[in-house]
């Protein structure tokens, strides 16, 4: 009994690392741990086993070459991500539109891993959530370890587990930003309009699909297409806005249209 | 950790037995006020001797007496303690309203323990190269069901399980050895 006891416990504990246990669970799972502090060791035991595990499986993946230059990013990844995401956006702002920059300069050359969509927060509330958290955080991680194919399994695993919002449109979104850093850009508008078929009242997640769908259909010279799809970024009005106004304006003048419409 | 022993403990004035399960009990509280509310290592420890010292209190003018009433007592107070000192010691920024109403998730990576991990690491180094896979799997594929895992390694649901424990066991066994040196 005692022992029948104790496996249910210990599964407990494994479905509480995992976030699959609800908050009244939690509790009784805590006042389990005051009147047995054994079992709360064998959960910092747990803890620790995962964050080792996550830790080499960070590093290893970090020590393989590869053609992918995230691969390269060292320790402080989260940081540089950040800092090259706001070098981007003021860099792509300051951007002046003249004659003498191209199409092909102007399109976004290579998405900073920042723009990956990851979990909101590690919750605690139900099974398929936190599963898919927790995947999306893996296949993140995987991304910036470089390795390219876990990142995209994982990211299927939410689509085929967990297509329930928000995680649909993201897993959806994060693949498209990784064909679209690898070039392939037919894949990547696929990725990207299917984050828009799935997205629900996400305006981040929608601003960032329309923007990166713009810019591989540019890339896959599809311009009338990528025309509607960065007019629906600058009708947003976000922070894409800026970059879209000026990139439309090249587009025009591409398309051959004349550029009257004042949009400010 | 037997409440019952602990409330005649106090009822009878046995210091010696009430200062060893307070320790324990202090334990068990700080590290729920960290990983559960997310407070530091300090303001966990004050509130928890804040809520030992109520606890007694009530327990010794025969307020508190049955187990499971204490332990809830305890976990409820030291959450009260806890937003005492927050409301003591912020004030509310408007300008910094979370986008969305939720309950921070639980800390669990505060219970991550540097001295541990070196010592784990060097545990996992030693284990069995099957056992080693296995684990390793297990929390790199947190998304899977056991069944899933199950299936991976061509075991039954049961024996998953039953490996999972025994790989924890064995690591559990390694490093307490490793802290007795």
């Amino acid at each position: 009994m005692k022992d029948s006891r104790d496996k249910e416990l210990r599964r407990q504990i494994d479905a509480y690392i995992k976030g699959n246990l609800n908050e009244t669970e939690i509790q009784a799972l805590w006042n389990e741990f005051a009147k047995n502090p054994e079992l709360l060791d064998l959960l910092e035991l747990e803890v620790n086993i995962k964050e080792l595990i996550e830790q080499e499986a960070a590093s290893m993946g970090k020590g393989q070459k590869t053609q992918s230059p995230i691969r390269k990013l060292p320790r402080w990844t989260w940081q540089a991500a950040a800092a090259a995401a706001i070098v981007l956006v003021a860099l792509v702002q300051l951007f002046r539109v003249d004659n003498t920059v191209s199409l092909d300069q102007m399109v976004v050359q290579n998405i900073a891993p920042a723009q990956l969509e990851t979990s909101n927060a590690i919750r605690s509330k139900d099974l398929s959530i936190s599963s898919a958290d927790s995947l999306l955080n893996l296949g993140f991680q995987a991304f910036l370890s470089g390795d390219n194919d876990r990142a995209l399994t994982l990211y299927v695993m939410v689509i085929n587990d967990h297509i329930e919002e928000p995680y649909g449109s993201k897993a959806y979104l994060n693949k498209g930003i990784i064909h679209y850093n690898t070039g392939e850009y037919e894949q990547a508008v696929y990725e990207f309009e299917q984050t828009i078929e799935r997205v629900q009242g996400n305006r981040m997640i929608t601003e960032k699909a329309y923007w990166y769908l713009g810019n591989a259909l540019i890339q896959t010279r599809d311009l009338e297409e990528a025309k509607k799809a960065v007019t629906k970024t600058y009708q947003l009005d976000g922070v894409f806005r800026s970059p879209a106004f000026k990139l439309l304006k090249k587009l025009n003048e591409e398309l051959g249209y004349s550029d009257t419409e004042k949009v400010q | 950790m037997d409440y019952s022993k602990f409330v005649d403990a106090v009822l009878e004035n046995d210091e010696t037995m009430i200062t060893k399960q307070v320790k324990v009990i202090t334990a068990v509280l700080i590290k729920f006020l960290t990983v559960r509310m997310n407070a530091s290592f300090e303001d966990a420890q004050d509130c928890a001797q804040n809520t030992l010292l109520i606890a007694l209190e009530k327990i010794r003018n025969d307020d508190l007496t049955h187990p499971d009433a204490l332990i809830n007592y305890l976990f409820t107070t030291s959450k009260h303690e806890y937003f005492k000192v927050l409301s003591k010691d912020r004030e509310v920024n408007y300008e910094d309203l979370p986008e969305h109403h939720s309950t921070k998730a639980d800390q669990l990576h505060r219970l991550v323990d540097q001295e541990k991990m070196s010592l784990l690491k060097r545990c996992m180094e030693a284990l069995k190269a099957d056992y080693r896979k296995f684990i390793e799997f297990w929390f790199t594929n947190p998304g899977y069901e056991t069944a899933v895992v199950a299936d991976h390694f061509g075991i039954s649901v049961n024996n998953a399980w039953t490996k999972k424990h025994r790989i924890i066991n064995v690591l559990k066994e390694c490093i307490e050895k490793k802290f007795q040196k």
